[in-house]
């Protein structure tokens, strides 16, 4: 019996053709090339600024990261002021944000009714789509007087006379400065922590939440006691990722902190940051020595926040990890 | 036609099968390795041509691996490897020189769930055709009409083909995924429990479609479904813990098993 | 047991207060959104009129409108997703279908998240030493190679999630017809996870539409018109910046209209293609 005797259409003569090796190579070249591009632009973006910023590292060497005289005239740079602003309003961001993110979980996983978690977290998430030089504008044409006329001469009058503290909060009430600064910052990282908790928090097995509370345990005890113990180190990983992002927000500090370049204590005078300063003045940089002093500053800023958000990638992971198994 | 046609060490083997004496498949101390974990011993199995082979055992015995064997489905995955011969028309597709994609258009495959592509019903089928052989616009009307026929579902979608093929039900899906398969005209087909998602009128239809399609390919089956494989296989081949028990013609296994473990198994005293 | 009263007492009471400061928390969250678009919508609203897409950006004092500008919004946003998609999609492709070693592979997924999140001040930076220098100008084309440099992990993260969600034995089916993989990848698993790469890509394309620093110092800004990208380019986020640095009304009239313009893009689609997402999934 023949193959075609029961076929309704007798098919035609075998024509087999054996295609794809070489497609099948050229490919997978073309991926893998393309999955390598991500490597090698990461290191070729640490190399070239590390090229670019190494005059003022040599010119300069560690008195770059302690002095603070920024003098394009003199030509003469050392970048303490904005190191320290960067610092300070990521600080601030982060005492802000993480209590305010921890809040926002609890209340999506703990307190909202079920109807009301969908639009909730897709409200705090649209904080995260609105574009950083948006709260740039928002923040110098109308936060700025907010915080001028309400909130900086209560806090002048009240901490600004403290002891040890007060050189702190004590200043005009110009609006613009690091405080201003590292509230804004706060918002921009809140919807980022908050996610990142919230969908932490949903991974802790159902029996070990309920073994809590057949024990009698109180909303906020489970939360304290259990959830919180269970997620911590991606908690925390989300905090960094949150940390890595202040450090790096360029537009909305930008727009609000007043680009100076005399070094202040306090949270309410005019600072600077490294991304800020390099928006600013990189344009405008005329000296081979200027512009590479601020891309010494984005080699300083790549490295940190490389650091940072490596560290927040790992934790995730780790709980991501525990979590399959 | 080959079917008369002997090979060495053919002879020594007794003709269980009726009509076809070509064995289509010979597997000779075919050993198989997940890693370090061998997961099939020393396996030898003739599967004659145009005869339905059921590979019957309980869960991780083998048979599913045995089926991957037939296909080089394994070479997918790093630390998987096979040892030993397996002939196909006396060709042995372990070598490493075999062409995979050329051997998988003489072998077809059909698995446990229904896998339609993300595209129409109609490019489904053309989809494998088109990978191994040039047609013209009419030939591959021809040949889709052909196979959604043989595969008994041409009636079904015949006024639908460019629609999607997610649409179908889990039977028609299963019957489409069978079709696509014969469109490449293989000369074996592997079929890995492909009922078991099914409901019992799917499942019916399916079976008698194998019945149908045995004239033309030499099929082998891999079923949990004791009834499934005394229905639809010639021969039947228990496997257990990666060892080939028994092997001889479905009634004889069914109604005069060698082995006492066939019988155990068959009995449902185990697996 | 009076004791053990006065403790589930205090528990309760502790209990209450946390739950309500987290719900004064999310509140707190909220108000910041709500005054944040609402001041865009308000200012932004008064601002748009005719002008603003049929004139070019005016000298001070002078009206005028940002037609440039948002034609070359367009032109770089379309050479960033030109340049970033292809590339993006095939690294997908490597790490879901390709990588078998599973080390390089972790590697790379870990690093491109740390990309996803970079400074995108960096970016612009680095495009600065790549293209700006050694071609001795501003250009259109440097802005859409630091736009593509941002989207780029956006799409990779994405095409390689949702491949890797498209079910093992639709390759397998493939393969068992004798398809080579890349056929199996381009014809089967690319159209099964269609929809995640492309609402991937929306997603990317929302966020380099609200960037602004990767264009500082690569496509800068032009006045005039321009539809070449071998030239400085205008676009919307980089004219925002100017305009509301100056102290000209006219010009802060026209940021805050491209303000709200930018927001309405971005929140679009990107509220969209995350709808898009979850429903797929």
């Amino acid at each position: 019996m023949s193959a075609t005797a029961h076929a309704a259409a007798p098919p035609s003569p075998s024509r087999r053709r054996t295609r794809g090796g070489t497609g099948d190579m050229a490919f997978r070249l073309l991926a893998a090339g393309a999955a390598l591009l991500v490597l090698v632009l990461l290191g070729l973006t640490a190399l070239s600024m590390l090229w670019g910023g190494w005059p003022a590292f040599r010119t300069f060497g560690l008195h770059f990261f302690i002095g603070t005289e920024w003098d394009p005239v003199a030509k003469r740079f050392a970048a303490l002021v904005p190191i320290y602003g960067t610092l300070v309003t990521a600080a601030i961001a982060m005492l802000i944000a993480v209590p305010v993110s921890f809040g926002i979980a609890v209340f999506l996983t703990e307190v909202s009714p079920r109807w009301l978690r969908g639009p909730v977290a897709a409200a705090i998430e649209l904080l995260a789509g609105v574009p950083s030089i948006i709260y740039g504008m928002w923040g110098l044409f109308v936060f700025v007087p907010f915080m001028a006329d309400h909130v900086d001469p209560w806090i002048d009058g009240t901490l600004g006379g403290l002891p040890l503290i007060g050189p702190l909060f004590a200043g005009p009430p110009m609006g613009i400065g690091m405080l201003t600064a590292g509230i804004i910052l706060a918002i921009m990282v809140v919807p980022f922590i908050s996610a990142v908790m919230r969908d932490v928090f949903a991974l802790v097995p159902p029996p070990l939440r309920e073994s809590a509370f057949a024990l009698g345990a109180t909303r906020w005890e489970v939360v304290r006691k259990v959830v919180l113990p269970y997620t911590r180190t991606a908690v925390v990983g989300g905090i960094f990722l949150g940390l890595g992002r202040a450090l790096g927000e360029t537009m909305a500090v930008t727009f609000v902190l007043g680009n100076a370049h005399d070094f202040s204590i306090s949270l309410l005078a005019p600072g600077n940051s490294i991304a800020a300063a390099i928006a600013n003045e990189f344009t405008e940089a005329d000296s081979e020595i200027y512009r590479s002093s601020l891309i010494a500053l984005g080699f300083l800023l790549f490295v940190v926040t490389f650091i940072v958000l490596a560290a927040a990638r790992l934790m995730l992971a780790r709980m991501a990890r525990q979590a399959g198994r | 036609m080959a079917d008369g046609e002997t090979r060495p060490g053919e002879a020594a083997h007794d003709a269980r099968a009726e009509g076809s004496g070509a064995a289509q498949v010979e597997i000779r101390n075919l050993e198989f390795f997940y890693g370090a974990t061998r997961a099939l011993k020393g396996i030898t199995l003739d599967m004659p041509a145009r005869q339905v082979t059921a590979l019957i055992g309980p869960s991780g015995c083998g048979k599913s691996t045995l089926l991957r064997v037939l296909n080089r489905m394994y070479d997918l995955y790093p630390g998987q490897r096979a040892t030993g011969e397996v002939l196909l028309d006396g060709i042995n597709i372990l070598d490493a020189a075999i062409d995979l994609n050329e051997l998988r258009s003489r072998v077809g495959m059909v698995f446990q769930k229904p896998t339609p592509f993300p595209m129409s019903i109609y490019d489904n089928i053309a989809f494998g055709v088109k990978l191994h052989e040039r047609l013209s616009r009419s030939q591959m009307d021809e040949r889709v009409e052909w196979s959604l026929t043989r595969a008994a579902l041409w009636e079904e979608v015949k006024d639908r083909l460019s629609s999607s093929s997610m649409g179908l039900s889990g039977g028609q899906q299963q019957r489409l995924c069978i079709a696509r398969t014969i469109a490449v005209r293989p000369e074996v087909i592997l079929l890995d429990e492909p009922t078991s998602a099914l409901d019992p009128i799917s499942t019916l239809r399916i079976e008698e479609l194998i019945d149908e399609l045995k004239r033309d390919f030499t099929i082998a089956i891999v079923t949990h479904n004791m009834q499934q494989a005394a229905r639809c296989a010639d021969q039947v081949a228990l496997f257990y813990l990666g060892e080939l028990v028994e092997i001889g013609s479905a009634t004889q296994m069914f109604t005069a098993p060698r082995e006492r473990r066939t019988q155990d198994y068959i009995t449902g005293r185990f697996g | 047991m009076p004791v053990s009263r006065a403790l589930h007492r205090r528990r309760r009471i502790v209990n209450l207060l946390g739950l309500t400061v987290a719900t004064l928390a999310t509140l707190f969250g909220l108000v910041w959104l709500v005054w944040i678009l609402g001041v865009t919508l308000a200012n932004g609203i008064g601002a748009v009129d005719a002008k603003l897409f049929t004139e070019m950006t005016p000298p001070p004092g002078e009206s005028g409108g940002l037609l440039n500008a948002i034609v070359g919004s367009a032109i770089e946003i379309a050479l960033g997703v030109l340049f970033g998609t292809p590339v993006g999609v095939m690294a997908g492709t490597w790490l879901a279908e390709y990588a078998q070693v599973r080390a390089l592979a972790g590697t790379i997924r870990f690093l491109n998240d740390i990309l996803l999140s970079a400074p995108s001040i960096v970016i612009g930076l680095f495009v600065y030493a790549l293209v700006v220098r050694p071609s001795g100008h501003f250009s259109g084309w440097a802005g859409g190679v630091a736009l593509a440099l941002v989207l780029l992990p956006v799409v990779v993260r994405t095409s390689d999630e949702t491949m890797r969600l498209v079910p093992a034995t639709m390759r397998e089916a493939a393969l068992a017809l004798g398809a080579p993989k890349w056929r199996m990848v381009t014809q089967v698993i690319w159209p099964a996870a269609r929809t995640g790469i492309s609402t991937g890509i929306l997603l990317a394309i929302a966020r380099i539409s609200g960037e602004t620093a990767p264009l500082l110092f690569t496509a800068l800004n032009n006045q005039y018109w321009t539809v070449n990208p071998a030239d400085p380019i205008a676009n919307i986020p980089v004219v925002i910046f100017q305009f509301a640095l100056s102290p000209y009304d006219q010009w802060h009239r026209l940021a805050w209209a491209g303000a709200l313009l930018m927001t309405v893009v971005v929140l679009a689609l990107s509220v969209g293609a995350r709808a898009a997402l979850r429903r797929s999934r």
